[in-house]
């Protein structure tokens, strides 16, 4: 057992694997003895730096993603720290072609890559888009977006253990916020490709994912208290998406719920409507409704901020709009 | 020329020995042969004419643990280098089932990655040279004494991948050569619409040495990536290569090439860097005229013989795509 932030989740299950496997080994921008962005890497340096596995890189995304994958092509097990995902644009090619690779090669290559980017609306101005919803659509990808510390601690040894491209997702609104007790062991048996039920109810299912199961669990609460029992999936991994659980709840509850952080157009939560519309119509009592922030970018202002992330409330109308 | 930071000489002077040069000799040919074979096939085959210089120079004496992104022109002969099998190097250029990647990929563009080849895995060029550095990394931090060895034309120069993977490798002191192979052309883009400054030079701007060899003279080639492999291997870092040539080839084989003065392709052409090293070969008494004709003989035999199987061969079954299989296990 042992007391984490998220953020002391994501660097002890790294160190955790770093100390058995000497593939591993981790590379970005000021990763060394800066620390990290946000502390990303905090201690990083100070252990393993002396052996080589961590990494100061020039600013140059792509080619520090493209790296990776060489690296990976040769056996290694690297892991990216991308700083922000607002840099996710600058590795699209890489992603694309790693993502490509062990297909294309009848499984002679394998690509087990970790790319970890912050993102999200938190303490800390700027860098707060979820772009994650660009990428879902690379064969061959993983998306990761854990949502505590005990997630992002099991998942990422998971997403390094993965042996396929992972894009980890940190999001920095829980990066610092409150530690949790995890059971180092228990997480252990995490698994890429599954969800999680946090709560669960009976008369609608809200499915989320990292900041928005905070507020999904919220507005379940409130939701209780005036007599609506709610279900929430917390996705955990993106891609690939645990379509077994969706569909358990959504034939459960006959009703959906999709909150996300990003704007309604091409985004990835549309895949859990699309799942539920074309393989549980008939058990549904009600139309699938999307909680999702305006097509805008994201505001400077807090309180345009605010006012644009979809809060508990915002979850709760569009729950309480289909119970009718 | 491109004018560089210095220039190798055309005769280096220097012992190779005669299996050596007759392996570099095969090598050229067979480039040249495996080109009309498939471009007589396939319109769209990307010939490599008139750069088997820089083909064989570049990519002849790798070690098997030495890894390979070779540019796309010239990419089935740098995957013939590294050991690949002839016969599912033309199947896979056709999609069989016999062949390299089993129709799943373009081996054109691609050579098989069991060789420690690197490939485009999309049709965007200019990744694999971040891929070559990433191998060279893996190397430094294994403290193997291999190298990496990536090739890209004048029009991916322009990219920032090139400068990206050339900076991070002189900052990481990396085993790894760029070598580029400057035909002059990029599609129909012509070299000075393209490149601004001398490619070689741009050594000197990331702390390695950069060079510029005669792209048609094999032997010049093949000495500067020599000495470029010795001072990666021995922990001296990265080196870029320019090898200035011209593409006699269209940028595919049945290219109309409107937009240029065939007079200039003409020059060229009789720059043929395959008569020059065959003359070459000659003068030194490496071989007689009938043992080189003998070898010409034997790959156009072999490559025809292969590539008629390969055109018989049976297609890929498309009634399981085994999309489960993105994913690796």
């Amino acid at each position: 057992m042992a007391r984490m932030t998220f953020q002391q989740a994501c660097v002890n299950a790294i160190a955790t694997t770093m100390r058995i496997d000497n593939d591993v080994f981790i590379m970005g921008e000021d990763i060394g003895p800066f620390g990290g962005p946000l502390r990303s890497t905090a201690g990083l340096w100070e252990e393993f730096g002396e052996g080589g596995r961590v990494i100061d890189m020039p600013i140059s995304e792509g080619t520090i993603v493209g790296a990776a994958v060489g690296a990976a092509m040769q056996g290694k097990r690297p892991i990216v720290d991308l700083m922000f995902l607002e840099f996710l644009g600058l590795t699209m090619q890489q992603f694309l072609d790693a993502g490509a690779m062990h297909y294309y090669s009848n499984g002679a290559i394998k690509i087990p890559l970790v790319v970890r980017a912050k993102y999200g609306i938190g303490p800390f101005p700027g860098h707060a888009y979820d772009f994650h919803s660009w990428l879902v659509s690379t064969p061959g990808v993983k998306v990761v977006a854990p949502s505590t510390p005990t997630a992002a601690y099991g998942l990422m040894l998971a997403a390094i253990r993965d042996n396929n491209p992972v894009l980890f997702l940190e999001h920095m609104g829980l990066y610092h916020a409150g530690r949790e007790e995890i059971d180092l062991d228990a997480v252990k048996g995490m698994l890429l490709g599954k969800a999680a039920i946090r709560q669960e109810g009976t008369d609608v299912t809200i499915v989320a994912s990292a900041m928005m199961v905070k507020r999904a669990l919220k507005a379940a609460n409130e939701l209780e208290e005036q007599g609506i029992s709610v279900e929430v999936v917390d996705l955990q991994t993106i891609v690939p998406m645990d379509e077994e659980v969706i569909l358990e709840s959504a034939q459960k509850t006959g009703r959906l719920v999709v909150a996300t952080e990003s704007i309604k157009t091409g985004n990835s939560g549309n895949d859990v409507v699309a799942l539920v519309a074309s393989e549980r119509f008939d058990a549904m009592k009600a139309p699938i409704k999307c909680v999702n922030p305006p097509p805008i970018p994201v505001p400077f202002h807090r309180d345009l901020e605010k006012a644009y992330l979809p809060d508990a409330d915002a979850i709760a109308d569009a729950v309480r709009s289909i119970m009718a | 020329m491109t004018s560089a930071v210095s220039t190798a000489t055309n005769d280096p002077k220097t012992a190779r020995t005669r299996e050596e040069l007759l392996g570099i000799y095969k090598l050229m040919v067979f480039s040249r042969v495996l080109d009309r074979a498939v471009g007589e096939y396939d319109g769209h085959w990307h010939g490599c004419e008139g750069e088997e210089a820089i083909v064989a120079g570049a990519y002849f004496g790798l070690r098997p643990s030495d890894v390979l992104a070779p540019h796309y022109r010239g990419g089935p002969a740098a995957a013939y280098a590294k050991g690949a099998d002839l016969y599912c190097l033309l199947a896979g250029l056709l999609g069989k089932h016999d062949g390299y990647f089993r129709g799943r990929h373009r081996v054109d563009i691609c050579g098989p990655p069991e060789l420690n080849l690197i490939g485009l895995y999309s049709g965007s060029l200019g990744p694999p040279l971040g891929y070559a550095t990433g191998s060279a990394l893996a190397m430094k931090l294994d403290q193997r004494d291999d190298v990496a060895v990536a090739v890209f034309g004048d029009g991916v120069s322009s990219r920032g991948d090139c400068h990206e993977a050339m900076n991070l490798a002189s900052v990481q002191q990396l085993p790894v050569l760029f070598i580029c192979q400057n035909n002059a052309y990029a599609i129909s883009t012509e070299l000075s619409a393209g490149v601004g400054g001398a490619i070689a030079e741009r050594g000197a701007g990331y702390g390695m040495p950069g060079i510029a060899v005669d792209g048609n003279d094999v032997l010049a080639v093949y000495e500067a990536v020599q000495s470029a492999i010795e001072r990666a291997r021995a922990g001296q870092g990265p080196s870029l290569i320019e090898a200035v040539s011209y593409r006699v080839a269209g940028h595919f084989y049945s290219d109309q090439e409107d937009y240029r003065d065939p007079d200039i392709v003409e020059r060229w052409r009789a720059r043929d860097p395959i008569e020059l090293f065959h003359t070459y070969l000659l003068a030194n008494c490496i071989a007689p005229e009938p043992a080189l004709q003998d070898f010409r003989q034997e790959i156009e035999a072999e490559v025809e013989m292969a590539m008629a199987r390969a055109i018989a061969a049976a297609p890929p079954d498309p009634s399981n795509l085994d999309a489960h299989a993105v994913f690796a296990e």
